[in-house]
């Protein structure tokens, strides 16, 4: 059975944890630079923790990097020179040298590489993009996506209100609906952006994407971390030559709770829910691809270049929302100031 | 070993999506036999599978069950061949069209020692689930009232035969919810009132439509719309949607609203795509899991039986204008 270990006891280093604990794998432990957060998992799922990351290498067949972004770089290429298959978090990494350069690293070492753009395993997404597989939907035309909510921390002091770590929300967030677009439509012509990735806003960011894509179709991609507290909101919609697809989180749920809280005294009922069968759960979907193509020999849903793109894709709106000049995704560089 | 499995009769369209799930879960279909020739034939050979054009020959295939899809009123025949040769079966809703021949299928499993479980698919919809756990964690209070509905489009075919069916709308899906606020609730219906109306909204002198007022043990007390009231061209074959009252709030069940919407101009219409888990699929998984570890079903003939009750009571209410009151099951 393949041993199985996570870099970064962060969130969705837990939310893996979970998954690869009903997976037909050994899930051996955690590394995490910071001991205490990988103690605090271990314990958590009742596994190992490996006070270094060679320590963990050398316990694992399959690695699973969850750090922040800007650290993904070093547990790839840990990996690939231990010659272990790599599972690793979006964005792929945070600058585009260091994408080719891991992507390179996993080649030499023919060591597989996966890049977890969960939205292709979630269902909705998974049906729009079979119906238009199937011809069900016109020749494409125009998408719009929504991916909306407040910032995902409580308090300054992370990663994510770090534009030089995380990307901001372009980045961390619009890139899962990015990569979709391109799953679904194809090859990005250009990218226009506006936004607050450079507005020097603490604990807030928000920005309006605009697309063309090579087959000519054209998309609108918003993402936030600048609505109200509240409830995460996603929506997708596919124009296409007489057809219309359509779904929105914010549609009556099929689970739908309304407490008084005054009398129940509970605050953490959920509101709505979307509920799925385990089997169905987009995150055991997407590790559950990783084992059965690792077994097959078969190339994943997601290559390493599909990674890559969809950072080169979030790199050219974000240089867009800083010049305000649409940005030809094609001999894109990224200049990155040391 | 994987369990080498039967169809006997494809005449509800459930035992397509029964037969995907056979091989989904990599079981696939041991043979189908069914009265009409070309319809069982089709379908075996779309699964890949013998077509059985006598009963006893399935039956002689040493199998280690059948799932049971002929037209209602064929139940009884079909459970009563099968008891004693094939030590699972799997029925179709609803068990029958009388209590006595319900109650003849419970015993004669009972007697041959084959084990009897009901098709309830509903239960396996994980918003019913979750509505489950939320009842049972008590967060909602007392409970007040539950609103009901499972609408449908008109069948057609023997569906709306009564020597074949046993009714219409009402006796189609009355079924269906009793069956989740039996098993979500754990109480029983104590009593039903209903108006049902015969070609209300079809030209059919079959009931195709029904609205049951009900009261349960537990005190509460319900409303349930049957109707086949959505059109052919609607969205969505139908809904079961569910709304339950508790002092201290409510919940909402929507079970089978977890849809992206597609319109097309080409095809004129607006359709609801499903996205979500697989109900069927949930209920021969769990049939399977019964086969394999030898448990006891989780949904029972008797299960099926009270359901079928309610259903035969709203028709018994209609008929007289009365509330019907229904035995509870400590009396007997």
């Amino acid at each position: 059975m393949r041993r199985v270990g996570i870099i970064g006891a962060g969130l969705i280093g837990s939310w893996h944890a979970a998954r690869w604990q009903n997976l037909p794998v050994e899930f051996v432990g955690f590394y995490d630079h910071t001991p205490e957060n990988a103690e605090r998992a271990a314990q958590e799922f009742g596994v190992s923790t490996f006070n270094s990351l060679d320590a963990l290498l050398t316990n694992v067949d399959l690695v699973d990097v969850c750090t922040p972004t800007s650290a993904h770089k070093e547990g790839v290429l840990a990996a690939a020179a231990a010659g272990k298959a790599v599972v690793c978090e979006k964005p792929i990494a945070r600058h585009l040298k260091d994408a080719e350069e891991m992507i390179a690293a996993c080649e030499t070492a023919g060591v597989p590489l996966f890049i977890a753009h969960v939205v292709r395993f979630f269902p909705q997404y998974a049906k729009a993009k079979a119906l238009q597989d199937t011809g069900e939907l016109g020749r494409p035309g125009v998408l719009r996506t929504v991916r909306a909510g407040s910032f995902p921390r409580p308090d300054p002091d992370t990663w994510y209100n770090s534009f030089e770590e995380g990307g901001g929300v372009v980045m961390d967030l619009s890139i899962h609906d990015l990569d979709f677009a391109r799953w679904l439509f194809g090859d990005v012509e250009r990218v226009f952006a506006r936004g607050l990735t450079f507005a020097d806003e603490s604990m807030r960011d928000h920005s309006l994407i605009t697309l063309r894509f090579k087959n000519g179709a054209i998309g609108h991609i918003e993402g936030s971390w600048a609505s109200p507290p509240g409830q995460f909101r996603t929506a997708l919609e596919i124009a296409g030559e007489g057809t219309l697809l359509e779904w929105d989180s914010s549609d009556p749920s099929p689970f739908t709770v309304q407490v008084d809280a005054a009398k129940t005294g509970d605050e953490k009922i959920p509101g709505a829910d979307n509920p799925l069968a385990e089997a169905d759960d987009p995150y055991y979907l997407e590790l559950k691809h990783v084992l059965e193509s690792l077994d097959a020999d078969e190339p994943f849903l997601i290559s390493p270049h599909d990674g890559l793109m969809a950072l080169k894709l979030s790199l050219a709106a974000i240089e867009s929302i800083k010049t305000g000049q649409p940005v030809a995704v094609e001999g894109f560089t990224e200049e990155v100031t040391a | 070993m994987s369990p080498r499995v039967g169809i006997i009769s494809v005449a509800h369209m459930h035992a397509l999506s029964y037969a995907n799930a056979l091989n989904t879960l990599g079981v696939g279909v041991a043979g189908v036999y069914d009265t009409d020739a070309a319809r069982g034939a089709e379908m075996a050979e779309r699964f890949g599978t013998r077509f059985f054009d006598e009963l006893d020959t399935l039956l002689a295939e040493g199998l280690d069950a059948v799932i049971v899809c002929s037209e209602n009123a064929k139940h009884r025949v079909h459970v009563e061949a099968a008891a004693g040769r094939v030590p699972h079966i799997l029925c179709e809703k609803p068990i029958a069209t009388t209590v006595e021949d319900a109650q003849a299928m419970i015993d004669v499993c009972k007697a041959a020692g084959s084990k009897l479980q009901i098709a309830f698919p509903v239960r396996f919809a994980p918003p019913v689930q979750r509505l489950k756990d939320l009842l049972k964690s008590g967060t909602l209070g007392r409970l007040i009232s539950a609103k009901c509905t499972n609408h449908g489009r008109m069948p057609g075919g023997w569906f709306i035969d009564k020597e074949k069916a046993g009714g219409g709308a009402v006796i189609d899906h009355t079924v269906h919810v009793m069956d989740v606020l039996r098993w979500a609730l754990g109480t029983e219906v104590t009593e039903v009132y209903a108006e049902v109306g015969h070609g209300l909204l079809h030209d059919t002198e079959i009931d195709d439509a029904g609205m049951l007022s009900f009261s349960l043990e537990n005190g509460m007390y319900g409303t349930l719309d049957t109707s086949w009231s959505r059109p052919e061209n609607y969205a969505i074959w139908g809904d079961v949607t569910l709304e339950i009252l508790g002092e201290r709030g409510l919940v909402r069940v929507d079970a089978f609203k977890q849809t992206l919407t597609l319109t097309s101009a080409p095809a004129h219409k607006t359709e609801w795509v499903g996205w979500g888990s697989d109900a069927d699929l949930g209920l021969v998984q769990d049939f399977l899991e019964m086969i394999q570890t030898g448990r006891e079903p989780s949904i029972t003939g008797e299960d099926g039986l009270k359901a079928l009750e309610v259903a035969l009571a709203a028709y018994r209410s209609a008929d007289i204008q009365k509330p019907v009151s229904l035995r509870t099951q400590e009396a007997a």
